[in-house]
């Protein structure tokens, strides 16, 4: 694991708080990005991705230092993730309405009299799509499919981060991707 | 649609790179032939692109601060150390 990643690790478990500062500075987006993608609602993201830092924190002392920090890290706010959609939704099909999107903040995050210029408004547009095609799969197919191609991490960390064989993360991403390309073709 | 189902497999393996220069020569030579799985495959080559397009998303400029407030109270064993 990086050195200044342990070091860090090492003065939090002693006791430093402000040094978990620190982790959050260099991991916030990250996990921000796997909890938004995930929930596909800016607020629920920012709920989850805080509570998996919280988490991170209460449970420091059970880290193992000879794993990497961002495995533990990115499963802690995976599992917290599938937790609220379960709760949301408890019985999730490809076919039901995408959920989330009722919610789905990105336009009204900006103010009604800004202008924007029209490829920005047609980037909004097409991210806001994309988002709620990702949000329409099935949230074990989802968190691969986020893991491998919006975090382009390797299928040995995705296994870690999903505690799955690797045979199984692939399965996922081949099915994945197979909903989605259904989904997209005609686009 | 792919021509058969087991092909759907063969196109994901293509895909990943996991096949053997055998595998993939033949596949290839059925691609040639094959519209069905050709268009298939584009379509699973476009999808992934779709997807990669996604902006990347940054945590919002509040949120250390945030996480910080939340933390419960500093542990005070270290008082008593010194």
């Amino acid at each position: 694991m990086d050195a200044v990643v342990k070091k860090i690790i090492m003065e939090v478990k002693k006791g430093d708080q402000q040094a978990f500062a620190e982790l959050v500075d260099l991991y916030k987006d990250k996990v921000y990005q796997i909890s938004y993608r995930m929930l596909g609602n800016v607020h629920e993201a920012q709920d989850i991705s805080q509570e998996a830092f919280l988490r991170a924190y209460t449970n420091i002392d059970s880290f193992d230092m000879n794993r990497k920090f961002s495995t533990w890290l990115f499963r802690i706010a995976t599992n917290l993730s599938i937790d609220r959609i379960r709760k949301k939704k408890p019985d999730f099909h490809l076919d039901d309405p995408v959920g989330g999107t009722e919610d789905f903040n990105y336009y009204s995050q900006i103010a009604a009299d800004e202008e924007l210029p029209e490829d920005k408004v047609v980037q909004y547009e097409m991210q806001g799509w994309i988002q709620s095609e990702i949000t329409a799969l099935p949230p074990k197919y989802r968190s691969a499919i986020i893991l491998k191609y919006l975090e382009d991490l390797s299928l040995k960390e995705i296994s870690e981060i999903l505690n799955l064989p690797v045979a199984t993360v692939k399965t996922r991403i081949h099915r994945g991707r197979e909903a989605l390309r259904k989904r997209l073709r005609n686009s | 649609m792919a021509c058969e189902k087991t092909k759907i497999e063969d196109l994901h393996k293509y895909l990943d790179e996991e096949m053997t220069l055998l595998e993939k020569k033949q596949l290839e030579q059925h691609l040639m032939k094959c519209g069905d799985c050709d268009k298939h495959l584009r379509e699973l080559r476009k999808t992934i692109a779709i997807v990669q397009s996604s902006s990347h998303i940054e945590a919002p400029g509040d949120f250390t601060a945030n996480v910080m407030k939340k933390l419960p109270e500093q542990k005070k064993s270290r008082k008593y150390k010194t």
